[in-house]
């Protein structure tokens, strides 16, 4: 993509989209893979809901009949405590509580991989610092943000997803043992909703691909 | 009897018929792309209910201090998102009423202007083709009417009292539903319980006999507006 921009007028900003190197460079891909992480986080979270939705329902199916054998039991006439069985739908229970977990270390990966993105952006600061002394380069960059600010952004949406990943293992854990349905509806709703990825997030993720050129200004 | 006032009557009406039809097309296309709309908003009163029922700090989520207030403001964000879109169908709905209200005003005003030289013989004849201008004047009135009587569903706008917007889009039915929208301000307890009524209200507020009689309108003057 970059090659080809000889046809295009050299302006400020793809002049330097042109022929990125150093840490101008890595600083861009991180960007881009930013980018893709967090679109392969969303498809996950979205393939998530679904399983987490099937939980939900068989869970909530299987405690209402649980709770009519409980009724009967109740009653000192019936022996009906035989009933009772657990191994019903247990199976498939089973199977979306392992697609779930597949999801989950899925989204592990991801966070794993964003790390990554994290300790090289710290790395490109580190770098920086050693060439330039404490305060940094003079001029920045790409448009205007100076290379702390890279840094600050990816520990930012690191941390949104640290927490928003543990958020789910938790819920991961608890979702097949509830058997409240509100709490059950509270799990999906957190579940759907990532209440730790703010719309700040996407708002920071645009400003990145903005600053490092990937979206036109 | 004056002819030419007949004429110019006859083709205000088929005039007025023809917005009638394409406007019932509109309006039935916008509550159509509305009921998805209440479906999300079923589902969100429905968490919104479920989050207020369940003491976090005793469940397993206690682990996660800001998280109520964080789904919360998830929520309130996504609960706007569905009421903004559904304040912009209601726009569309009110300028729907609107044009086959002043359409058929146009009309009236018409008739009004010739009710002299219009004698009850004219004004009660009709021929094979043709309904007698009283009836084809009362249909447009029915219709006019059931437009008009399916606007309270626009006070629904006003839950939008939940959350940031106030039913400024609807001047005209402030008066009508301040009371209402006065009550709902003061009673931001029992918003939760407005929405989740909502859904139900919203079909509550569907009248297909209202809907069929309209098409049954446009049938008999189908021949009227086509000669």
């Amino acid at each position: 993509m970059e090659g080809q921009s000889g046809d295009i007028a050299v302006t400020s900003a793809n002049r330097k989209c042109s022929a990125v190197t150093g840490s101008a460079r890595k600083i861009k891909d991180n960007a881009a893979d930013w980018h893709n992480l967090m679109m392969r986080w969303e498809k996950l979270n979205e393939e998530g809901f679904d399983v987490a939705g099937n939980i939900v329902n068989m869970r909530l199916t299987h405690s209402r009949s649980d709770q009519l054998l409980v009724d009967e039991s109740s009653l000192p006439t019936s022996a009906s405590s035989t009933l009772w069985q657990p191994t019903g739908g247990a199976p498939e229970l089973q199977d979306e509580c392992c697609k779930l977990q597949n999801v989950i270390n899925k989204m592990g990966v991801v966070v794993t991989k964003m790390e990554r993105l994290m300790t090289s952006q710290r790395a490109v600061q580190d770098l920086e610092e050693f060439q330039f002394g404490p305060e940094g380069r003079k001029f920045p960059l790409f448009h205007s943000w100076n290379t702390k600010l890279f840094e600050e952004s990816s520990r930012a949406l690191l941390e949104s997803f640290c927490q928003e990943l543990k958020l789910k293992q938790l819920i991961l854990q608890e979702l097949a043992h509830t058997v409240t349905s509100d709490l059950c509806m509270v799990f999906l709703s957190c579940w759907l909703h990532q209440p730790f990825i703010p719309p700040q997030t996407r708002l920071m993720l645009e400003a990145l691909l903005l600053e490092t050129g990937h979206r036109p200004l | 009897m004056s002819k030419p006032a007949l004429l110019s009557l006859h083709q205000a009406l088929r005039k007025s018929f023809q917005g009638l039809e394409s406007n019932q097309k509109v309006w039935s296309d916008v509550l159509a792309e509305c009921s998805p709309l209440m479906v999300s908003l079923g589902n969100l009163a429905e968490q919104w209910r479920a989050l207020s029922n369940v003491q976090l700090s005793n469940t397993p989520l206690r682990d996660f201090p800001d998280l109520e207030e964080r789904l919360r403001f998830k929520l309130v964000q996504a609960t706007d998102t569905v009421l903004c879109k559904l304040n912009g169908k209601m726009s569309s709905l009110q300028s729907v009423r609107d044009s086959i209200s002043n359409q058929v005003s146009a009309v009236f005003q018409l008739y009004e202007e010739n009710t002299d030289s219009l004698d009850l013989l004219t004004v009660t004849e009709r021929s094979v083709t043709a309904p007698s201008l009283s009836d084809m004047l009362e249909w447009l009135q029915d219709a006019e009417r059931h437009y008009r009587e399916q606007y309270p569903f626009c006070s629904c706008s006003h839950w939008v009292g939940f959350s940031f917007y106030s039913g400024s889009v609807f001047p005209q039915v402030m008066f009508r539903f301040l009371r209402r929208k006065t009550l709902l301000q003061t009673l931001r307890a029992d918003d939760l319980s407005l929405l989740e009524s909502a859904p139900k209200r919203w079909k509550s507020f569907e009248s297909p006999s209202a809907e069929d009689r309209i098409t049954d309108t446009l049938c008999k003057v189908s021949f009227f507006i086509k000669s």
